[in-house]
């Protein structure tokens, strides 16, 4: 080959490969900036005055002065609006009866999107679900509710040969000469009054309970879930994975059932994640009955086994890695076997060790199809520690799949999910930051 | 070695963290179909909130309810459907006396995209839809379009009661159908496909679907509740044995006055 070829063909792999990892970066911020930018919402939004009140209510937090102040003076640009409302009521109450019964569901509508926006309104009963209780927590929530006050959606079904357009037009002309037609106007000009929104900055996304099934509130309850359920994995994986690996290199002997047990753990390794769900299912709770129904320990379990395999071979990797003139060193020196294992092949090894042990962590916390059936529940309280052996918990990964797919209100409440998303990430992000940090304090230790 | 030493410490601690005794308290495992998975959670936190009672709800569809009871892993299991002759003898071999009480009524609703024409069929058509038999929308007075037919897994409820009160249960639902998990991934499908056609639980209609009148009656709670609406059933909570105490308690919520206020504002039906 000569020297130009030689050079085309190292120039081109050159271009390949930075290609390559340019593509890489990008997926990385095309996944990377939605779940930010999306999760960040969950903490920071514009917060209206029917949010202070609920986190008022519920949680005993904000000026209760200054929210009174801020009552009164949403209520004085809200009475206009209600007592338009009486108006029309009266109207509606002299009308033929046919005429009434036309108004009559329109009316109904321009009530229920009122209530969205404002909460329950004179004459309603009384709602008992808070997620009725209360009017636009959020402002873009607000935004939307008022378009949907102000124009009727219309399809344009006058071809029926194809799919029909989607268009607009202005409710007001449905109430043209009642005394509703100005509610409209008013309402597009004093929003903002009558919901004063400021930027919140709600912290309580993290440590408040969740609320109605997750349409207010925090997600405390899964967050400490997931620490739970990843932790509890590691503290049943690790020590057995290290065993298993010192057994694996030191002790086992070169023969057929060893290449067997190898190669069993290399399948295990590659076992979809919803089989381990299942076997947890079938064998801790039910055969082995750990806990009497889903619970922590159950979950817990099935995760370390899910991981067991990664740790194991890790830990091999590892031990191996040891130089031989380490063991040499220590057996000449008279230490036995297991002093030498101990003493000097175990901390040398420990770095790698902990790598395998940090890439499990990220995937115990993370998984959703082994807790389905063994842990995960779709709403449920915070448990104590000393509740991990009987109770179930929520957790992230479980219920960013719940509310994606399952919730009843998913798209009203898609900037939980995507707060999830964030601390999901965050938190595997702050577990694998220890670990490694952990492993460069041994590693330092070892050499000096 | 110290670091050794602290990673034994710390297993140590956390264990003996974790053997500390548990305390005795109330608590209340629900467990199955995603379509009573709403009541349940509104059931769940107005119980917690009176009664001082945990109560966990999971949604992992009718089927897994039922497994759940009879393996007792639950309290209750939510189902849309009833006990199947399998499930109950399954359940009598394991010692489970399964007690099916009604919480309160559903409609499955037939919702297409909202910018189809079509508004109204009939269940003859419907039946022809799932099928096969008709595939495309201007067969049935709609736009020409291939109709992408949307059904529930098979271990949903609300998959069941369509197929035997709509399909016909001998009949086998059309392969190119597609299957969705849950009531919100059927309503989201079908809200982001224009040529779909889905069925969901009455209380998961919103603006984004169109539901159909079936046989000329517009789903409604009024016409679940009259019995004019052909594809309606009873929603169940079923109970291992005649409940008692706390399980009793949550499983008559629906007759209280709130538990009822509750049921009708999240879209469903009171049966008392």
């Amino acid at each position: 080959m000569n020297l130009g070829t030689r050079k085309i063909l190292d120039r081109s792999f050159t271009a390949v490969g930075v290609t390559s990892i340019v593509l890489m970066a990008l997926a990385l911020l095309v996944v990377l900036v939605p779940i930010i930018s999306g999760g960040l919402k969950a903490l920071f939004f514009q917060g209206t005055i029917e949010h202070r009140q609920l986190v008022y209510n519920e949680f005993g937090r904000g000026d209760r002065e200054e929210l009174e102040r801020q009552k009164e003076q949403s209520q004085e640009a809200r009475r206009p609006v209600f007592a338009m409302l009486d108006a029309f009521d009266a109207e509606l109450e002299g009308m033929e009866p046919a005429e009434r019964r036309e108004y009559r569901s329109q009316y109904n509508h321009v009530r229920d999107v009122l209530h969205d926006m404002l909460g329950p309104l004179p004459g309603d009963i009384e709602p008992l679900l808070l997620r009725f209780q209360y009017g636009n927590t959020r402002w873009e929530q607000a935004e939307e509710s008022l378009h949907d006050l102000l124009y009727v959606t219309k399809w344009d079904y006058s071809n029926p040969n194809v799919m029909a357009e989607k268009y607009f037009t202005p409710r007001v002309d449905e109430f043209q000469g009642t005394a509703l037609a100005p509610l409209f106007a008013y309402v597009e000009t004093h929003l903002e009054e009558m919901l004063l929104p400021q930027p919140e900055f709600y912290w309580g996304f993290i440590t408040d309970r969740s609320l109605d099934a997750h349409i207010f509130g925090g997600i405390w309850a899964e967050i400490q879930g997931t620490f739970y359920l990843a932790m509890g994995a590691m503290l049943f994986a690790f020590p057995l994975g290290v065993i298993a690996a010192i057994y694996f290199t030191e002790y086992a002997k070169d023969n057929f059932l060893t290449s067997m047990l190898r190669s069993a753990n290399s399948t295990l390794a590659g076992v979809p994640s919803i089989v381990f769900g299942l076997f947890g299912l079938a064998f801790f709770i039910n055969t082995v009955k750990v806990s009497e129904s889903k619970s922590v320990l159950a979950g817990s379990l099935t995760l370390a086994i899910m991981v067991l395999p990664t740790i194991i071979r890790a830990a091999e990797e590892a031990i191996l890695a040891v130089p031989k003139t380490y063991r040499e060193a220590s057996l000449g020196l008279g230490a036995t076997k297991w002093r030498t294992i101990v003493t000097v092949i175990l901390p040398a090894a420990l770095p790698g060790i902990i790598t395998g042990a940090i890439i499990s962590l990220g995937r115990a916390a993370g998984e959703t199809a082994p807790i389905i059936f063994t842990a995960a529940v779709s709403v449920g309280a915070t448990i104590g520690l000393a509740d991990v052996f009987t109770e179930p918990t929520p957790a992230l990964s479980w219920n960013i799949y719940n509310l994606a797919s399952e919730h009843e209100a998913a798209n009203e409440i898609r900037h939980v999910q995507y707060g999830m998303v964030l601390s999901l990430i965050s938190i595997v992000l702050l577990l694998n930051m220890s670990a490694i940090l952990l492993r460069a304090r041994i590693s330092k230790k070892l050499k000096g | 070695m110290k670091i050794l030493k602290k990673l034994f410490l710390l297993v140590a601690v956390l264990s003996f963290a974790a053997t500390a005794p548990a305390q005795a308290k109330d608590s209340l495992v629900l467990d199955g179909s995603t379509t009573v998975g709403p009541i349940a959670k509104s059931f769940a936190a107005y119980f917690t909130k009176n009664y001082g009672v945990q109560v966990t709800v999971s949604e992992s569809g009718s089927g897994n309810g039922a497994k759940s009871l009879i393996n007792g892993a639950c309290d209750i299991a939510n189902m849309s459907r009833g006990m199947k002759d399998a499930e109950v003898a399954a359940a009598k071999s394991k010692g489970v006396d399964p007690v099916a009480h009604v919480v309160a009524l559903d409609g499955i609703a037939v919702v297409v995209h909202p910018s189809n024409f079509v508004s109204a069929l009939t269940t003859e058509q419907i039946r022809d839809i799932y099928r096969g038999k008709v595939t495309n929308w201007n067969q049935v007075g709609g736009p020409s379009a291939k109709i992408v037919v949307i059904q529930r897994e098979s271990n949903s409820g609300t998959q069941d009661l369509f197929r035997s009160l709509v399909v016909g249960k001998k009949n086998p639902i059309t392969k190119r159908a597609e299957t969705q998990a849950s009531n919100g991934a059927v309503k989201s499908r079908v809200a982001t496909t224009p040529a779909a056609i889905g069925f969901i639980g009455l209380g998961f209609v919103d603006d984004s679907v169109k539901s159909l009148s079936v046989d000329g009656v517009k789903p409604s709670v009024e016409t679940v509740k009259d019995g004019s609406y052909p594809v309606a059933r009873p929603l169940f909570m079923v109970t291992d044995g005649q409940p008692t105490g706390n399980v009793k308690k949550f499983i008559e919520l629906n007759r209280t006055e709130d538990g009822k206020q509750m049921i009708s504002e999240l879209g469903y039906v009171n049966k008392y």
